[in-house]
């Protein structure tokens, strides 16, 4: 065993280990062993969510400590006497020498955002067992050495980003498809999150008072901080929480209000309508006076509720109610259909490994890493720790009973469209449920009703509130379910209202090309124009995802999943060249390992979602069955399922082409002389 | 004691970070300039254009 340090008999950056370090270690493996073991075989009786918290937390401390610093020392030799961009470019702004834990901190922040929280709920599904292991292998073995090996590359290259280190190690064509890649991703993105926002708002007059709230809440900082107190950012968005807080309790007076109750209860169409105007008048609108405010309480915020998640699991130390296996497996599961392999691996995307990471590590952090020994905490680190916040997403889940998961989660169009029809057919899957239980329910966390609430959102508001009120009382149920929705909606709003302005940018840069005005982002038309063309493609989707009878999410998560693990398929693609590239291509297994994988994972899962003959399944399948039926209004339905299924083919295709360049590439640089990095 | 007292200092200059002011103070440091409304702007401007142009994570 090796430690950290310098010696001249080991690879450099590791020593051999004093005893104590073997018998702390060894423990810790037994402890997680023990963990896995009581997770992965434990049936029939409920088990205690530490089990999980262990097995994730042993298997995260014994990934970063031996497979991390491996990497960072065998494969990267990470050097602290070179200097980092941070040292030899220092301007003060982007590029700053930055503490170790703080900038750990800023990436974190910056990576996790509602994937490691809706994916896990969602694969949910299929019991906890299949996401849980997959959260825990994937975040080890994938996601944090694509975040790792791409920061690092990003570090070596100046601060490059993927899309310029993809031009540049594999070719023109690989650049180009990154950049097309990540803009259709941005598109069905924004799409998939408002949609499930959409959900968790639809006919809630507490929420959607919250979260329509937070909109002049974020133009009084704004204007706060631009005028009155310019500066003093901590300042206005402690302001700013307290508002937000004042704001979840005068949703509950409107909720009870005769007058102003049906004002805020919203159909799914009106709440899409309105995200969309939203969408649109973020991107338009200066920066400060809405983005960067909603943006700095956002994270904050954001970074408190998982701190607090993760002390309520603690205190509390709930079991959990979900099976370790249900039925679903097979694929016929309510939620979205599809068999475990491989849409439990395109589901949980975030919390294991996500492409848009890439973007992140190759980003603001390479530019700020002080030392490069650095690079381990903050870029493998850092993916454990979202790997972690995704266990607790799952823990939130499996607290509920199954019956009330699946009356939440399950679309009226699976289930039957009454509360009847539903906790009857709920009920003969064997996940017992009442109609008089979920209004119970509903009643004590202040809305009228949970069926249909497909997209996670709420399910992961119920999973924790029952958590923090189990930590301080249940009275306060109402308050943390709606403190958990606004927290959800409050920083998936933040990525639409950012998104849509980033998409603007790069169909400006694209369309400039073509004509020199479009591509000024400071001209009027052009930016309305692509700004109102950006929001045009994801509100379609969302639009679609809300009129779809099957709730939506059914078709936007997977197909969100899958541009995801795509986009990561091209960052591995790149960290792969990079190590070949580096003379290290007896080390390639390591980006190889996952790649393969992921190749493996999202092809098949594309494929299916294209080609599958099961209707819940193949868009195509679905498409044709919809033909046949001939009733009223399928024409949209028909021609939405073949939409989809171009886009994933063109995701599929898009790909491939960069895998193949790829190939090209390794076998150009392993058969003829190598060159130095 | 001590330790947490260094903790804190830790989590709060991570706060800071995050939002933004030890930057400023970077750049006020960086090129000799006081602390004013307009020069808050100007920073302010540059690091969210730079900032609201690259995507946030999901």
């Amino acid at each position: 065993m090796w430690t950290e340090g310098s010696g001249t008999e080991a690879p450099r950056g590791l020593k051999p280990a004093p005893l104590l370090g073997w018998l702390v270690w060894a423990a810790v493996s037994a402890l997680g062993a023990v963990a896995l073991g009581a997770v992965a075989l434990h049936r029939g009786e409920p088990i205690n969510s530490m089990w999980l918290v262990l097995a994730a937390g042993c298997t995260f401390a014994l990934g970063f400590r031996f497979y991390g610093k491996f990497i960072a020392a065998r494969v990267m030799a990470l050097d602290d006497r070179r200097a980092t961009p941070a040292e030899r470019l220092r301007d003060g702004h982007d590029f700053e020498p930055t503490n170790k834990w703080i900038l750990f901190g800023q990436h974190f922040a910056a990576i996790a955002g509602p994937g490691p929280l809706v994916g896990p709920v969602l694969a949910a599904q299929f019991g906890y067992l299949p996401g849980t292991l997959w959260i825990i292998a994937g975040a080890v073995l994938g996601g944090a050495v694509q975040d790792f090996t791409i920061l690092f590359a990003s570090m070596r290259r100046d601060g490059k980003s993927l899309g310029e280190m993809a031009r540049e190690e594999i070719g023109r064509l690989g650049g180009f498809t990154a950049m097309v890649t990540v803009l259709l991703i941005l598109i069905i993105l924004q799409a998939t999150v408002a949609l499930v926002v959409v959900n968790a708002l639809k006919g809630s007059p507490w929420g959607t008072f919250t979260v329509a709230a937070t909109m002049p809440i974020a133009v009084f900082m704004g204007l706060y901080l631009r005028h009155m107190r310019p500066g003093k950012v901590l300042e206005c968005s402690l302001i700013g929480f307290v508002l937000v807080v004042a704001a979840i309790f005068g949703g509950q007076a409107v909720s009870q209000s005769a007058a102003l109750a049906p004002v805020f209860t919203l159909t799914g169409t009106g709440l899409a309508v309105a995200i969309i105007l939203y969408g649109f008048v973020g991107s338009t609108l200066p920066v400060w006076l809405l983005l960067a405010p909603r943006g700095y309480l956002s994270t904050f915020v954001k970074l408190g509720v998982i701190l607090l998640l993760a002390a309520g699991i603690l205190a509390v130390r709930p079991g959990l109610q979900l099976p370790a296996l249900t039925r679903f497996t097979d694929g016929t599961g309510p939620i979205f259909g599809g068999k475990v392999f491989p849409f439990c691996f395109i589901t949980i995307a975030c919390g294991a490994i996500s492409g848009f990471h890439s973007l992140i590590s190759s980003g603001t952090t390479p530019k700020m890493i002080e030392r490069e020994s650095h690079a381990l905490p903050i870029g493998y680190g850092s993916m454990l720790l979202e790997g972690f916040v995704a266990v607790m997403a799952m823990i939130a889940a499996s607290v509920m009973q199954p019956g009330v998961y699946f009356a939440v989660n399950s679309p009226a169009g699976v289930v039957g469209a009454t509360p009847a029809a539903a906790v009857a057919t709920i009920s003969s899957w064997g996940f017992p449920v009442t109609a008089a239980g979920m209004e119970s329910l509903a009643r004590a966390v202040g809305e009228r009703t949970l069926f249909f609430r497909t997209g996670g959102a709420p399910s992961l508001a119920l999973g924790m509130a029952h958590i923090f009120a189990g930590a301080g009382g249940r009275a306060f149920l109402g308050f943390w379910y709606h403190f958990a929705i606004m927290f959800e909606a409050l920083f998936i709003l933040t990525l639409i209202d950012a998104g849509t302005r980033v998409g603007r940018f790069m169909l400006q840069d694209m369309l400039g090309h073509v004509s020199k005005p479009l591509g000024r982002t400071g001209w009027i038309p052009g930016v309305i124009g692509t700004s109102a063309a950006m929001v045009a493609a994801w509100g379609y989707f969302l639009y679609q995802g809300v009129r779809d009878p099957l709730g939506g999410i059914n078709t936007l998560w997977p197909l969100f999943g899958i541009s995801n693990q795509l986009l990561a398929t091209v960052a591995l693609c790149v960290a792969t060249t990079i190590l070949i590239k580096m003379h290290r291509a007896r080390y390639m297994w390591i980006t190889g390992t996952p790649l393969a994988w992921l190749v493996v994972v999202t092809f098949t899962a594309g494929w299916q979602k294209i080609f599958s003959p099961v209707a819940r399944v193949g868009f195509l399948a679905q498409a044709a069955q919809l033909n046949a039926a001939q009733s009223a209004g399928t024409r949209r339905l028909i021609f939405n399922d073949r939409l989809d299924a171009v886009v994933c083919g063109v995701f599929l295709v898009l790909v491939a082409t960069v895998l193949l360049d790829s190939l090209r590439v390794w076998a150009g640089i392993l058969r003829g002389p190598r060159e130095g990095v | 004691m001590k330790r947490l007292k260094e903790a804190g200092a830790l989590l709060m200059a991570l706060l800071r970070e995050l939002a933004d002011e030890s930057a400023y103070r970077r750049h006020l440091a960086a090129h000799g300039r006081a602390h004013s409304a307009a020069e808050w702007r100007r920073f302010s401007d540059e690091r969210l254009r730079a900032r609201y142009t690259r995507p946030k994570c999901c």
